[in-house]
């Protein structure tokens, strides 16, 4: 079997699944934001129970309307908040003391080897990084969970993305990922899993590997995950004493279909454009559009190596003039490091804007929203048409270096001219 | 169980953003059933007119018990319920693609409404048509073209009957319990 196959096979007390049974799990963590974590609640209560299966295992973070932005988003925080009290849920992060949930549950610990974690939240598929299975659900399925711990699941066959060699700076991880979405499509992987392996990705770091993650959600897929390795052994043991059990795939696992890619082939870094996150070219074909808007930040590229190679960028620079620059580290740690390393101030004196850690302009929540026909550069994971406000909006994904380059010019820009 | 409709033809990858755009999540009072069903359908797919995976007149035309046929890859994006909700509000009862995302199939079934992934379904039907679902002989017909198909759905075992009970949460409260798979 392999990894997804034997984690979902664990949970549902079976010896062996296969691609495609609906099988039935325990739930080891479930998580709601303030986006839809009022809505979840509501529905529990409708179900007619008063507590929830096991409050240690549910993890709240207010993420995406942090500080509220209206009263609408006050109260349904202050819903939110009542439950946390009422039910005795511990693993609550109120403004100030977490930062964005799929950021959170990985550097706080929460998601662990071999765990199932769900999130009402597509991009919950981030925890996958940490050699769990972990999936988006909507707010009904969690008011169920909350009741009883329990998902079924349809068994996703393992698409495994191998990847060989060594990403050489400024290419990153999210210049494989759009890479690897532009040849998977956004439903090459509808119901199956991505697994990525190879040295490319045993070299990188935990951070860059969450890009992977996290974006896996846009090829359609259930989840991505990554066999655990020492250096993501090391990095959660610094961060919980919860104890765990590393799962690994058999030797003789079989994969639906086998992806392969040389890191050191990548020498351009690639840009998303609009309206899909698997339009991936490389930046010369787009080099010199205008951008109103940059922004680096979100689950998937706010974390201190996003904000270093930028701030490598930016340092001594100014961004344009009329270009807004907006930079959002994705929770407290990122935020606290990048203020004793510099970075931040780096960031103020080219002219930049940082947030407090939250979602920003990632989708049509609370900051960083475009106007008509306004052009946004973004690390951050969509580029659907509306995504970020008015509908004739457009948006370009980019690595962290790729959109600091274009924040300097005003338009976009190749980052290898920095290094 | 049996299903009849009018088609509306979508084309492919109709994204959640698409469908209920984030500026109106936090919006609708979620402990009022009839005011957030109210808000939901009002505030879906509000930037159709700029589409073109969406039929041209279907926000002004959609109507109790129609039915959406579409090409691959129906509710990709966000785990965002309101995308399924606003189209159940609007009156769709049933949508058949070519392929269904996870999270919007999972979704669309928990209110009560079936969500059918059938590859090449979408070739025979167009707009105006009547189609006829037979959800546990697995049959779906183009009864305007006389055409029929059969589809083989990977769901619980419970699942039809959740439907019957209309939805998760309802099925969930007959139940006491948790549906067994």
């Amino acid at each position: 079997m392999t990894l997804v196959e034997k984690i979902l096979a664990r949970k549902a007390g079976k010896k062996v699944v296969r691609p495609d049974e609906i099988v039935e799990v325990s739930v080891d963590r479930a998580m709601i934001h303030d986006a839809l974590g009022a809505h979840t609640i509501a529905r529990f209560r409708e179900l007619g129970v008063k507590k929830v299966w096991d409050p240690a295992k549910i993890v709240v973070v207010p993420d995406h309307y942090v500080p509220n932005k209206d009263i609408d988003t006050a109260k349904k925080c202050l819903n939110i908040k009542k439950f946390v009290l009422e039910q005795g849920i511990e693993k609550y992060y109120e403004v100030g003391k977490g930062g964005i949930a799929h950021q959170v549950l990985v550097e706080k610990g929460h998601v662990l080897p071999g765990m199932v974690l769900v999130g009402v939240d597509s991009h919950t598929t981030t925890s996958g990084v940490a050699g769990a299975f972990a999936t988006g659900i909507g707010v009904d399925e969690m008011a169920v969970v909350f009741k009883t711990g329990r998902l079924w699941e349809r068994v996703p066959g393992t698409i495994r993305v191998k990847v060989e060699g060594r990403l050489k700076p400024p290419i990153m991880s999210k210049d494989l990922m759009l890479l690897i979405l532009k040849k998977l499509g956004v439903s090459g992987a509808l119901f199956k899993s991505l697994q990525f392996t190879g040295s490319a990705i045993e070299d990188m770091s935990i951070e860059s590997r969450m890009v992977l993650t996290n974006m896996a959600i846009e090829s359609g897929a259930t989840n991505g995950i990554i066999e655990p390795d020492q250096k993501l052994v090391d990095y959660l043991k610094a961060r919980t004493n919860e104890p765990f059990e590393v799962v690994r795939s058999d030797p003789d696992d079989e994969y639906a279909q086998t992806l392969e890619f040389q890191a050191d082939d990548i020498k351009e870094p690639l840009v998303a454009v609009p309206p899909k996150p698997s339009n991936a070219v490389g930046v010369s074909e787009v080099e010199g559009t205008r951008v109103d808007q940059a922004f680096i930040g979100s689950c998937t590229n706010g974390r201190l190596e996003d904000l270093r190679i930028a701030a490598k960028i930016l340092k001594g620079r100014k961004v344009d003039k009329l270009t807004k620059v907006i930079v959002i580290p994705a929770s407290q740690e990122v935020y606290k490091a990048a203020l004793a390393e510099g970075l931040i101030v780096t960031f103020v004196e080219a002219g930049a804007v940082v947030g407090p850690p939250t979602c920003g302009p990632c989708m049509e929540a609370h900051m960083g929203i475009l106007g008509p026909d306004e052009v946004c550069i973004s690390t951050a994971n969509r580029n659907f048409q509306g995504r970020v406000g008015d509908v004739t909006a457009k948006i370009y994904l980019a690595s962290p270096a790729t959109v600091a380059a274009s924040a300097l010019k005003g338009k976009i820009s190749d980052p290898r001219e920095f290094f | 169980m049996e299903i009849r409709g009018r088609v509306w033809k979508f084309g492919k990858d109709v994204d959640t953003d698409e469908l209920f755009a984030g500026r109106f999540i936090m919006g609708g009072d979620e402990t009022n059933r009839a005011k957030y069903q109210e808000f939901i359908a009002g505030s879906g797919l509000s930037d159709v007119g700029q589409r073109e995976n969406v039929p041209e007149g279907f926000l002004t035309g959609v109507a109790q018990g129609d039915i959406i046929v579409a090409e691959e890859n129906f509710g990709i994006g966000s785990s965002r319920q309101q995308a399924a909700e606003t189209l159940k509000f609007k009156g769709v009862q049933a949508v058949v693609a070519d392929s269904v995302h996870r999270i919007f199939f999972r979704n669309f079934w928990n209110l009560g409404c079936p969500a059918i992934d059938l590859p090449g379904v979408s070739a025979h039907f167009e707009t105006g048509q009547k189609m006829l679902i037979d959800l546990r002989q697995g049959i779906i017909k183009n009864l305007t073209t006389g055409k029929q198909f059969e589809f083989r759905l990977i769901i619980p075992p419970w699942f039809i009957d959740m439907v019957e009970a209309g939805g998760l949460i309802p099925y969930h409260k007959s139940l006491g319990g948790n549906p067994k798979s």
